[in-house]
């Protein structure tokens, strides 16, 4: 008899211990003037001396980051060519362009860019994406009509970018020191040789006759990187912070991060 | 008898004059998907609850500069040269309209998210929209504040009225027929205080003031909003900090998922799946943006003030100088921190003295609590399980706006703001 009682008080203590200790699906007490306290929800750390914040923030400024003083005046020359040229030029375009026409000129050049889409889906062996950006080039440069208009994402087959850096991160290649290329941004080492190779790339296969019509053409080029700047939403100042540079930094690296391992 | 019925005749009259209630917005007629106050504060509205809106190509609207302190052209150092002049935006209609002011919440900017909404909505229904940047952001604390240190919530609103006058002069060819004022969160505390200036200043005399979710005790608020990084989560060990847990969680979503999409719909879908975050980890994730902003203003307040906390007074700042080792300083200060070290220092010296619990007073809903009794044109909506509210203050609002207050029973911190049934109660309140 006494074993089992033992035996039982034991249960009892294992599952209390097991027991989800959050307090989540405690019922919500509602005050005398209807407030319903949802920080009483929260398990604390009971002396309100945990130092994680701080702990996961000074780790994450941990990057690699050899030539900062020379990044950071690229970011400011960035900054001011962003503001004073390049979204001037980017309000001009939406001003004098309808809105189909934009749109048909983001999926031209989208359609192109699925060609080192799909040469560094197959260099990572990434079968079932390669055959889905197969599928995209196919059905958007001749239903949509060599990329004018983007018949696959709403088939079901959505953009998905993949670029020479991510290649080399996929086999292991660590990023290197973080760079601010002129004019185009936050990268780093490894991002940068890969956007050398994806272009090198671009123009030997020349699809649609593009890059060989823009080497005569420069206005093409002017083209797509008005373009480029009209997809992008990344405005400078937007993180409102004294330390932007850090914060664009550490999410720069690590979206590259994710976007190797998805 | 009749002495006692003219009595009770005389006390009932009285409670019924009292007792103009709030409107309580009932859970199960409101509809609104969110129960959990942490998901609501970060997911908001799910894309198809919210109201349809104008694109931003379908807006008539800019930026200009104001040139607020000319001084710190040459006080500030040079990296900071973007926020010299203040930037505003504004959403002009093609015809005669009444104007809104949009007051954006602690450590924002005139563009933040809940700001470029209330544009949206504001201008599809006729109004002249301006935008303003809160006073605690860093972009006002360096082009537009005298003082530089936000947080006595008067003086901010003598700045931002003084911004409100220039954007006025600079647009004074916009036919405008009446304004209005509106703010969420900390920007509604400094809607409040900006419509209690006008009544003596006149410049806009405002027709209608709204404030969306604003603290009402502003020490209870952040010190609840610095508690937020001390809840206990699960999953933090040794060798993975909070970021990393959250980007594994991510990571591991979208390779589930099999593609990265990122839209409206993201973070609704993540916390659907199976990489969800529990109510503390969300806690740590809304704490961590409130401590980036604490560390903003702390670092920006101790620069321009010269104090020397966090970086020292004469220290030679170019465009390429590192800034990280003052970040990491920054980083070790909570709103709290802020308040002890830099405000009640400037506040006691400006002020003749004065305790902690003075200043809560003089900063908080308190101070103006018999001018919003007395104004009709103030209302407030608020949520019943916004964290930035502590127990009796939605007591203090009941009391205060009395039939003025509507209390929604779910939304967490400005979460339900972009719910069509709060955007049509919004439209309402300035149509009526």
């Amino acid at each position: 008899m006494a074993k089992y009682l033992l035996l039982l008080a034991a249960l009892m203590c294992a599952s209390v211990a097991n027991a989800d200790n959050s307090k989540a699906h405690a019922p919500t007490v509602v005050g005398a003037d209807g407030f319903k306290e949802p920080l009483s929800k929260l398990k604390f750390n009971p002396g309100l001396d945990q130092r994680e914040f701080e702990r996961s923030s000074l780790t994450a400024l941990n990057v690699y980051d050899p030539l900062e003083s020379w990044n950071r005046r690229v970011y400011h020359f960035n900054y001011r060519f962003d503001q004073w040229v390049f979204l001037p030029v980017v309000d001009g375009y939406r001003y004098v362009t309808p809105s189909f026409l934009r749109t048909g000129v983001s999926n031209f050049f989208n359609n192109l860019g699925d060609v080192p889409n799909l040469l560094n889906s197959l260099l990572q062996l990434k079968g079932h994406r390669s055959l889905e950006t197969t599928g995209r080039l196919l059905v958007n440069t001749t239903l949509g009509v060599a990329g004018l208009w983007d018949p696959a994402t709403s088939m079901g087959l959505p953009r998905q970018s993949e670029d020479f850096g991510q290649t080399l991160g996929f086999y292991g290649v660590p990023g290197g020191a973080y760079l601010v290329l002129p004019i185009l941004g936050p990268s780093n080492l490894r991002d940068t040789g890969g956007l050398l190779v994806d272009y090198s790339a671009e123009s030997q296969i020349n699809f649609l006759n593009v890059s060989e019509v823009s080497s005569n053409h420069p206005e093409i080029w002017a083209l797509r990187a008005v373009d480029k700047r009209y997809q992008t939403s990344f405005r400078y100042g937007q993180m409102n912070s004294p330390f932007e540079y850090e914060k664009v930094r550490y999410i720069y690296t690590e979206s590259r991060k994710l976007q190797i391992a998805e | 008898m009749l002495r006692s019925l003219r009595c009770a005749a005389l006390l009932g009259s009285l409670f019924l004059s009292a007792s103009a209630l709030a409107v309580d917005i009932d859970q199960a007629s409101y509809g609104f998907p969110l129960t959990n106050p942490f998901e609501a504060t970060i997911a908001t509205t799910p894309p198809d609850l919210r109201p349809s809106l104008p694109s931003n190509d379908e807006i008539n609207q800019s930026d200009y500069t104001l040139n607020m302190r000319p001084e710190r052209e040459f006080s500030l150092p040079d990296n900071f040269w973007a926020v010299k002049k203040l930037t505003y935006r504004i959403a002009k209609q093609d015809h005669a309209a009444p104007l809104i002011f949009l007051i954006s919440g602690t450590g924002a900017r005139f563009d933040s998210s809940i700001n470029e909404y209330l544009k949206k909505l504001y201008y599809q229904a006729g109004y002249h929209v301006v935008q303003l940047s809160s006073p605690t952001s860093f972009d006002f604390m360096s082009a537009a504040s005298r003082f530089a240190t936000p947080g006595i919530t008067q003086e901010d609103a003598e700045d931002m009225y003084r911004v409100m006058q220039a954007v006025r002069a600079q647009n004074a060819s916009l036919p405008v027929t009446d304004f209005y004022l509106s703010g969420y969160s900390l920007g509604a505390l400094d809607a409040a205080f900006v419509s209690k200036l006008d009544e003596t200043r006149h410049s806009f005399n405002f027709k209608k003031v709204l404030l969306l979710n604003p603290p009402v005790n502003l020490y209870t608020s952040i010190t609840n909003l610095d508690r937020l990084v001390q809840t206990e989560v699960k999953g933090i060990n040794n060798t993975t900090t909070f970021y990393e847990l959250v980007l594994n969680k991510l990571t591991r979503y979208f390779q589930q998922k099999g593609y990265i999409d990122l839209n409206d719909a993201l973070l609704y879908d993540f916390q659907n799946s199976k990489q969800h975050l529990t109510n503390e980890q969300m806690a740590m994730l809304i704490g961590t943006t409130f401590r980036f902003s604490a560390a903003d203003i702390a670092f920006t307040s101790d620069l321009i003030n010269r104090r020397g906390l966090i970086i020292p007074p004469k220290y030679p700042i170019t465009e390429g100088t590192s800034l990280t080792p003052f970040l990491k300083r920054a980083l070790q200060c909570d709103f709290d921190c802020y308040l002890t070290e830099q405000v009640i220092p400037m506040w006691r010296a400006r002020s003749d003295g004065g305790s902690l619990l003075q200043l809560v007073d003089q900063v908080s809903l308190y101070a103006l609590k018999d001018y919003l009794h007395a104004s009709p044109k103030i209302a407030v909506m608020h949520n019943a399980d916004d964290v930035i509210l502590g127990p009796g203050d939605l007591g203090f609002l009941r009391q205060t706006f009395g039939d003025r207050l509507t209390v929604y029973p779910l939304g967490g911190h400005c979460g339900n703001l972009n719910y069509r049934v709060n955007a049509d109660a919004m439209l309402e309140f300035f149509r009526g």
